[in-house]
């Protein structure tokens, strides 16, 4: 052990072990970075995106994802801030996540597509894919991504995330799982990616936040949150979520329930990576729509 | 030409050995796969699905570690289809040892105990259990008054198809049983597997590497809930250098070498007795802490060495 470990004892120390809840909290690492602009992370909810049987209403996500990017962006309207995103002449990868129990939804995928459509793009020139980026030539010419896929506690790192979803950009992605995926933001150094990510959306239309049996899945551990979370920082964006997954833990299982492996790889892609930033208080949240439930 | 031949009689010898790997692969599929009935009431099964240690992730995504971390060898998943029903999914495990399917098993202790194989839970229409070398789960998409029996039956087939069963790790015959919380032991070789029981520390401190074998296991005492880690090394040189990098990381400021009294007012005591490494934490007491290492050192002695 050369570098000094966190131990439980460090944890004691700061009131109890109860803040692991989830996480290993970032400021128990010495050296914390100066303080730096805050960003903006959106969350929009809206009652009608999922249908009466509970599948995602396409419709309603479209108008859900151009209300959340025009806030981003800080235009007052969709078609400017879809132009602020990406430019005509982008060759544009949507990275999606097919996971079959849990993906990040056709409604989504096509309402992306076509507000990058709408901002110039032809189809031509933009493709949606997952397990077959590294194969796909619009991937592979990329000039800009986008990414999109559901949040959900995962059994081994934590937490799926947006940063998590760029595995599938390395050829064997076990090798990104030591220390139950701590390092997975350096995946986002990689030249296939490197700077080309303008926009993360972490789908919350139906999170899952516990996970149970062999695939980490149980329907019952769904729920219908109806959102997305929107933001140019994948670490903002992931931390936001996970705020979202440990409130409604505790709200189901009436006690803090942490995460049982800690989504370390979200604050290490703030602290170690400098991918982007992971603390409240450096996070501009912005809520819009359907505020019932949201938890946070 | 002499060396193209020898180039050939490896090629052969390789294709050979692949070859044969790949038959052993299949024999212990169809071993597997026999266990698991044909059909669940009136769910018929669909074709079997096999992954191995390098394939898991296939189908289980980076939480395939988790089975990795208790060395899985095999995995045959069959799903079963009724239309208008949730689907049931059955995974059955061959851990290589009873050891492992014991350890994978109480990975997730939370449900009621359905009584299946040599030990098993229930929840939300999730059914796991051990039994011998193998692990099973059998869960269905979502829980209804059908589904629940139907899983619960299908994991008593299976379980009854397995003809042998096995032993618990020896590591939880050096459990004391006064004080023991019943069903909450845990047997793992990772410390990422340690962390998710309970947070110990950030690094591997003692010194896991997914080579040493470790019990996890609470006590109720009377000023609360302490835990007892006992970790069981390859030899005695690597329990030694574990036992050093436990005390410098997590008791550098020990008044007595190996017993700490921690921030939250409890004690922590770690001791080393040949490749075993013991340590007792949230000890109400430092005379509690000090007895219970006590005792486990006993228990070693009267059961004998871990590895032979």
């Amino acid at each position: 052990m050369s570098a000094k470990s966190i131990t439980r004892r460090d944890f004691l120390k700061t009131a109890s072990v109860a803040p692991l809840a989830g996480a290993l909290v970032p400021g128990l690492r010495s050296g914390q970075a100066a303080p730096e602009p805050r960003v903006r992370v959106v969350l929009v909810r809206d009652p009608a995106a999922l249908d009466a049987s509970g599948r995602p209403d396409g419709e309603a996500i479209g108008r859900m994802l151009d209300e959340a990017v025009a806030a981003l962006v800080g235009e007052k309207d969709a078609a400017g801030a879809w132009k602020r995103i990406v430019r005509p002449d982008d060759v544009v990868g949507i990275k999606t996540n097919v996971w079959d129990k849990l993906p990040t939804t056709a409604a989504v995928e096509q309402a992306i597509k076509r507000a990058v459509m709408s901002a110039g793009v032809p189809e031509a020139r933009l493709a949606i894919d997952d397990r077959g980026v590294l194969r796909n030539p619009i991937f592979q010419n990329a000039t800009a991504l986008i990414n999109a896929r559901p949040a959900r506690t995962h059994h081994w790192a934590g937490m799926g995330s947006c940063i998590k979803n760029y595995i599938q950009f390395v050829p064997r992605p076990s090798d990104y799982h030591g220390d139950t995926c701590a390092d997975l933001a350096s995946i986002w150094s990689l030249p296939s990616v490197k700077g080309k990510t303008r926009l993360n959306i972490l789908v919350m239309l139906t999170p899952l936040f516990h996970g149970i049996g062999p695939s980490s899945y149980s329907q019952e551990f769904t729920w219908p949150y109806r959102g997305l979370i929107v933001s140019r920082d994948p670490v903002a964006a992931d931390a936001t979520g996970l705020r979202v997954l440990l409130a409604k833990r505790r709200e189901h299982f009436g006690e803090d329930r942490p995460l049982p492996m800690t989504p370390h790889h979200i604050f290490l892609a703030d602290t170690r990576h400098h991918l982007g930033v992971s603390t409240e208080d450096r996070i501009e949240f912005v809520k819009l729509g359907w505020r019932e439930g949201a938890l946070i | 030409m002499k060396r193209a031949s020898v180039l050939v009689a490896l090629a052969i010898l390789f294709a050979g050995g692949a070859g044969l790997l790949t038959a052993q692969k299949n024999a212990g599929a169809a071993r597997l796969a026999s266990f698991i009935p044909r059909t669940a009431g009136p769910w018929l099964s669909e074709a079997d699905r096999v992954y191995d240690a390098a394939t898991i992730f296939q189908y289980l995504d980076g939480a395939g570690e988790v089975y990795r971390s208790y060395n899985m060898k095999l995995l045959v998943s069959r799903r079963f289809h009724k239309d208008g029903r949730p689907d049931i999914v059955v995974d059955l495990f061959d851990m290589g040892s009873s050891d492992d399917a014991f350890g994978v098993f109480t990975h997730d202790l939370d449900g009621e105990d359905a009584g299946t194989g040599q030990g098993s839970n229930y929840k939300a229409g999730l059914l796991s259990f051990w039994k011998g070398r193998y692990f099973v789960s059998v869960q269905t998409e979502e829980e209804t008054k059908d589904t629940k029996p139907a899983v619960l039956d299908l994991g008593r087939k299976i379980a009854a198809a397995i003809p042998e069963s096995g032993p618990a790790p020896k590591l939880v015959s050096y459990l004391p049983p006064e004080g023991l919380v019943g069903g909450r032991v845990c047997y793992f070789h990772n410390y990422s597997i340690l962390n998710y029981h309970f947070f110990v520390a950030d690094t591997d401190i003692l010194l896991l590497g997914g080579k040493a074998s470790a019990v996890l296991a609470s006590y109720k005492t009377a000023g609360g809930e302490s835990r007892l880690l006992v970790v069981a090394y390859p030899d005695e040189a690597q329990a030694v250098r574990a036992y050093e990098s436990f005390g410098r990381n997590y008791m550098p400021d020990a008044k007595k070498p190996g017993l700490v009294r921690t921030e939250d007012k409890t004690w922590t005591a770690s001791a080393r007795a040949g490749d075993v490494v013991i340590v007792v934490f949230n000890a109400g007491s430092d005379e509690f802490a000090m007895t219970q290492l006590a005792a486990v050192q006993e228990l070693m002695a009267a059961a004998g060495p871990v590895r032979k």
